[in-house]
């Protein structure tokens, strides 16, 4: 098959993130089986307009504004007549293209999350109010559509709400580190928070319910993993019993998960929340907020959610850790995600079910004689 | 001892999940789950499915469900959670430990606080933080099985205010303890138009409760527990501003649903 994916970035931007990395785990294998595939994203600097990357192609060209515009220009020059299928990889903004792609190609959307509540920790306060309330929905609803496959339970519910009704739920993915680290449990109660130090995720309220939890447990630590712009102001009014480690390699923060005896997560929302699977993977259990995507891949790997506070975390915290210092549970291997291999072809398989033709009606499972054209 | 968790539901799809993830998450072990829905047509059903031991279809309305659950429970311990609430993993041992302890307990209240999306969801989260430890509006959930047998179950005549009339009716021949474990009260969004409509609704019902317990109604509704701790309030001139608006909301709600309840009952009459 030929296969044209249109993303905002791919995996050498240097904002790259788990959706990259799903994209590009997903293509590589892909490739390897044969198919023909392509990647459009926006320009890298210092990268070519088109390259040969893990047996699949990429063509990068347009700002992260206009590789929209730029992705329909260069199908309609290049790409019209040569592929089976076009997914639209839509990381907030769709490319819209069962609205343009017209050479009798099937389209279907691919989301990771949707934005929403993210809205305001993006971008200025009356551009998120813009975005949230105007751009977003009105953007879901043209992409509802479209077939569209979804990385979670909550993004299909998310996208539910916005009128889509065609949505397939397909798994995340999961490559467990190598070498896993064969280490112990802390002898000190240990809580761990690992993510990028950004408004969204809320490193405070980790930080608040540790300092509440301390009454209970007055020897509870802390570990801090993850660089970014709060970080400074963080430690400055950090509580007694806080390790901050900023950025630190993948064995380090592997073996800090591993040792500690829980992880906390407080998003306002994630499209997954892989680093709830990969400490889950280490042995690690999660107590995370109860928001779209942590939720999933807390469930998914065992753990537990919580009402959104600090208070409810430092509560759950408290109940929950005596036992699970007494009894480590066992490391998951996937994490509660999925291998890879099983991803790409899960994935593969359910495009093939559900793309369609822009403007042709789906075909009732069965019944092909009743597909009537565009 | 064995604790049955009895679930009303109605068309609580967005809430049950959580709500019932929790009760099989207790760390006691043995739980019993039921819930009694009403035909909801949400997919409350297949939630309830997922997790629960029983899933009963009763009605016409909450209290009619709560007895219904009670009946076709097997616990020694029946509790009373509402479908849009989350309980700490250690209620129920909590629970189990407090009747063991106290023989001549019958009924135990959990305590409960809220959280919610939006201002005025933490205008409502101080409220309830203030109504903690106050008999006139605390109610207990946990009975004996064989206490709320002996009372009669909950009043089916009652849509507002039948956790009152309940407590009122244990009072006097039981002694009520409480759990140092609490319940999570998921109030979601607030909005002033829906709050309005929901107390209208049981602006109605309440003229009925005061009618029948005039005595003891009164300090129920004048609330005093808001007043009680003002350095609290005054610490959240904010909170306590947008707390006064949702007051004032609820209090125009039910003065137009007991005007709506006399107007029909006044029509009524020939």
């Amino acid at each position: 098959m030929r296969i044209l994916v249109l993303n905002w970035r791919d995996l050498h931007h240097p904002a790259a993130g788990g959706a990259e990395v799903y994209t590009e785990q997903v293509l590589r294998r892909w490739a390897a089986a044969g198919h023909q595939v392509t990647l459009f994203a926006a320009a890298v600097a210092g990268r070519p307009a088109t390259e040969i990357v893990d047996g699949y192609q990429v063509v990068r060209a347009g700002s992260r504004f206009t590789v929209y515009r730029e992705a329909r220009r260069w199908w309609q020059r290049w790409g019209r007549g040569r592929f089976d299928v076009v997914v639209d990889e839509t990381n907030t903004v769709p490319f819209l293209a069962h609205e343009w792609v017209d050479d009798g190609a099937r389209t279907i959307a691919l989301v990771h999350q949707t934005c929403e509540d993210i809205w305001p920790h993006h971008v200025p306060p009356l551009a998120a109010q813009l975005g949230r309330h105007l751009l977003e929905p009105h953007w879901l609803r043209r992409l509802g559509g479209a077939p569209i496959l979804a990385v979670s339970d909550s993004t299909r519910d998310a996208l539910a709400r916005f009128g889509a009704r065609d949505v397939t739920v397909v798994p995340e993915g999961y490559e467990p580190p190598a070498a896993r680290p064969v280490v112990d449990k802390e002898q000190r109660p240990t809580a761990v928070f690992c993510g990028r130090m950004v408004s969204y995720k809320r490193p405070g309220d980790v930080l608040r319910a540790v300092q509440l939890s301390r009454r209970e447990i007055p020897d509870l630590r802390l570990w801090m993993i993850g660089g970014g712009p709060l970080l400074d102001r963080l430690r400055t009014r950090a509580p007694a019993g806080v390790e901050f480690l900023g950025r630190v390699d993948e064995q380090v923060k592997h073996d800090r998960m591993a040792r500690a005896h829980v992880h906390l997560a407080s998003s306002v929302r994630e499209g997954w929340g892989l680093v709830v699977t990969e400490a889950a993977a280490l042995g690690t259990p999660t107590i995370a907020y109860d928001v779209p995507g942590l939720r999933d891949s807390t469930r998914a790997a065992g753990g537990v959610v919580v009402p959104p506070r600090p208070e409810a975390l430092a509560r759950w915290l408290c109940e929950l850790l005596p036992g699970w210092r007494r009894q480590s549970g066992a490391a998951l291997p996937y994490g509660g995600a999925r291998p890879w291999d099983e991803v790409a072809e899960t994935v593969l398989t359910a495009i093939q079910r559900h793309a369609r033709v822009p403007g042709g009606v789906r075909e009732p499972a069965g019944d092909p004689g009743l597909a009537t054209a565009a | 001892m064995k604790i049955s968790f009895v679930v009303p539901t109605r068309n609580s799809v967005r809430t049950l999940d959580a709500c019932l993830a929790s009760l099989r998450a207790q760390m006691h072990p043995d739980v019993e789950v039921l819930v009694v829905d009403n035909g909801s047509t949400d997919g409350t059903v297949e939630v309830a499915g997922r997790h629960a031991d029983q899933v009963l279809q009763w009605g016409p309305e909450r209290s009619a469900q709560r007895n219904h659950g009670t009946h076709r429970s097997t616990g020694d311990v029946v509790v009373f959670i509402d479908s849009d609430m989350v309980l700490e993993p250690h209620v129920a041992a909590s629970i189990d430990e407090r009747f063991t302890a106290e023989p001549d307990t019958g009924a135990l209240v959990i305590p409960e606080r809220s959280f919610g999306v939006g201002f005025l969801a933490r205008c409502r989260e101080m409220e309830k933080l203030l109504y903690v430890g106050d008999p006139a509006v605390e109610s207990p959930r946990a009975y004996r099985r064989e206490l709320i047998e002996r009372i009669g179950g909950w009043n089916e005549d009652l849509t507002a205010a039948e956790d009152w009339d309940l407590a009122d009716r244990t009072r006097p021949v039981a002694t009520i303890g409480r759990v140092p474990a609490w319940i999570w009260h998921d109030e979601g969004q607030i909005r002033l138009r829906a709050t309005f409509a929901k107390k209208r609704y049981y602006g109605r019902w309440i003229d009925q409760y005061v009618r029948m317990n005039a005595d003891t109604s009164g300090s129920k509704f004048a609330r005093t527990a808001l007043l009680r701790q003002p350095a609290r309030l005054l610490r959240h001139p904010v909170l306590t501003a947008g707390l006064a608006t949702l007051k004032l909301t609820e209090a125009a709600g039910l003065a137009f649903g007991i005007r709506d309840s006399r107007v029909t009952a006044g029509a009524r009459t020939p």
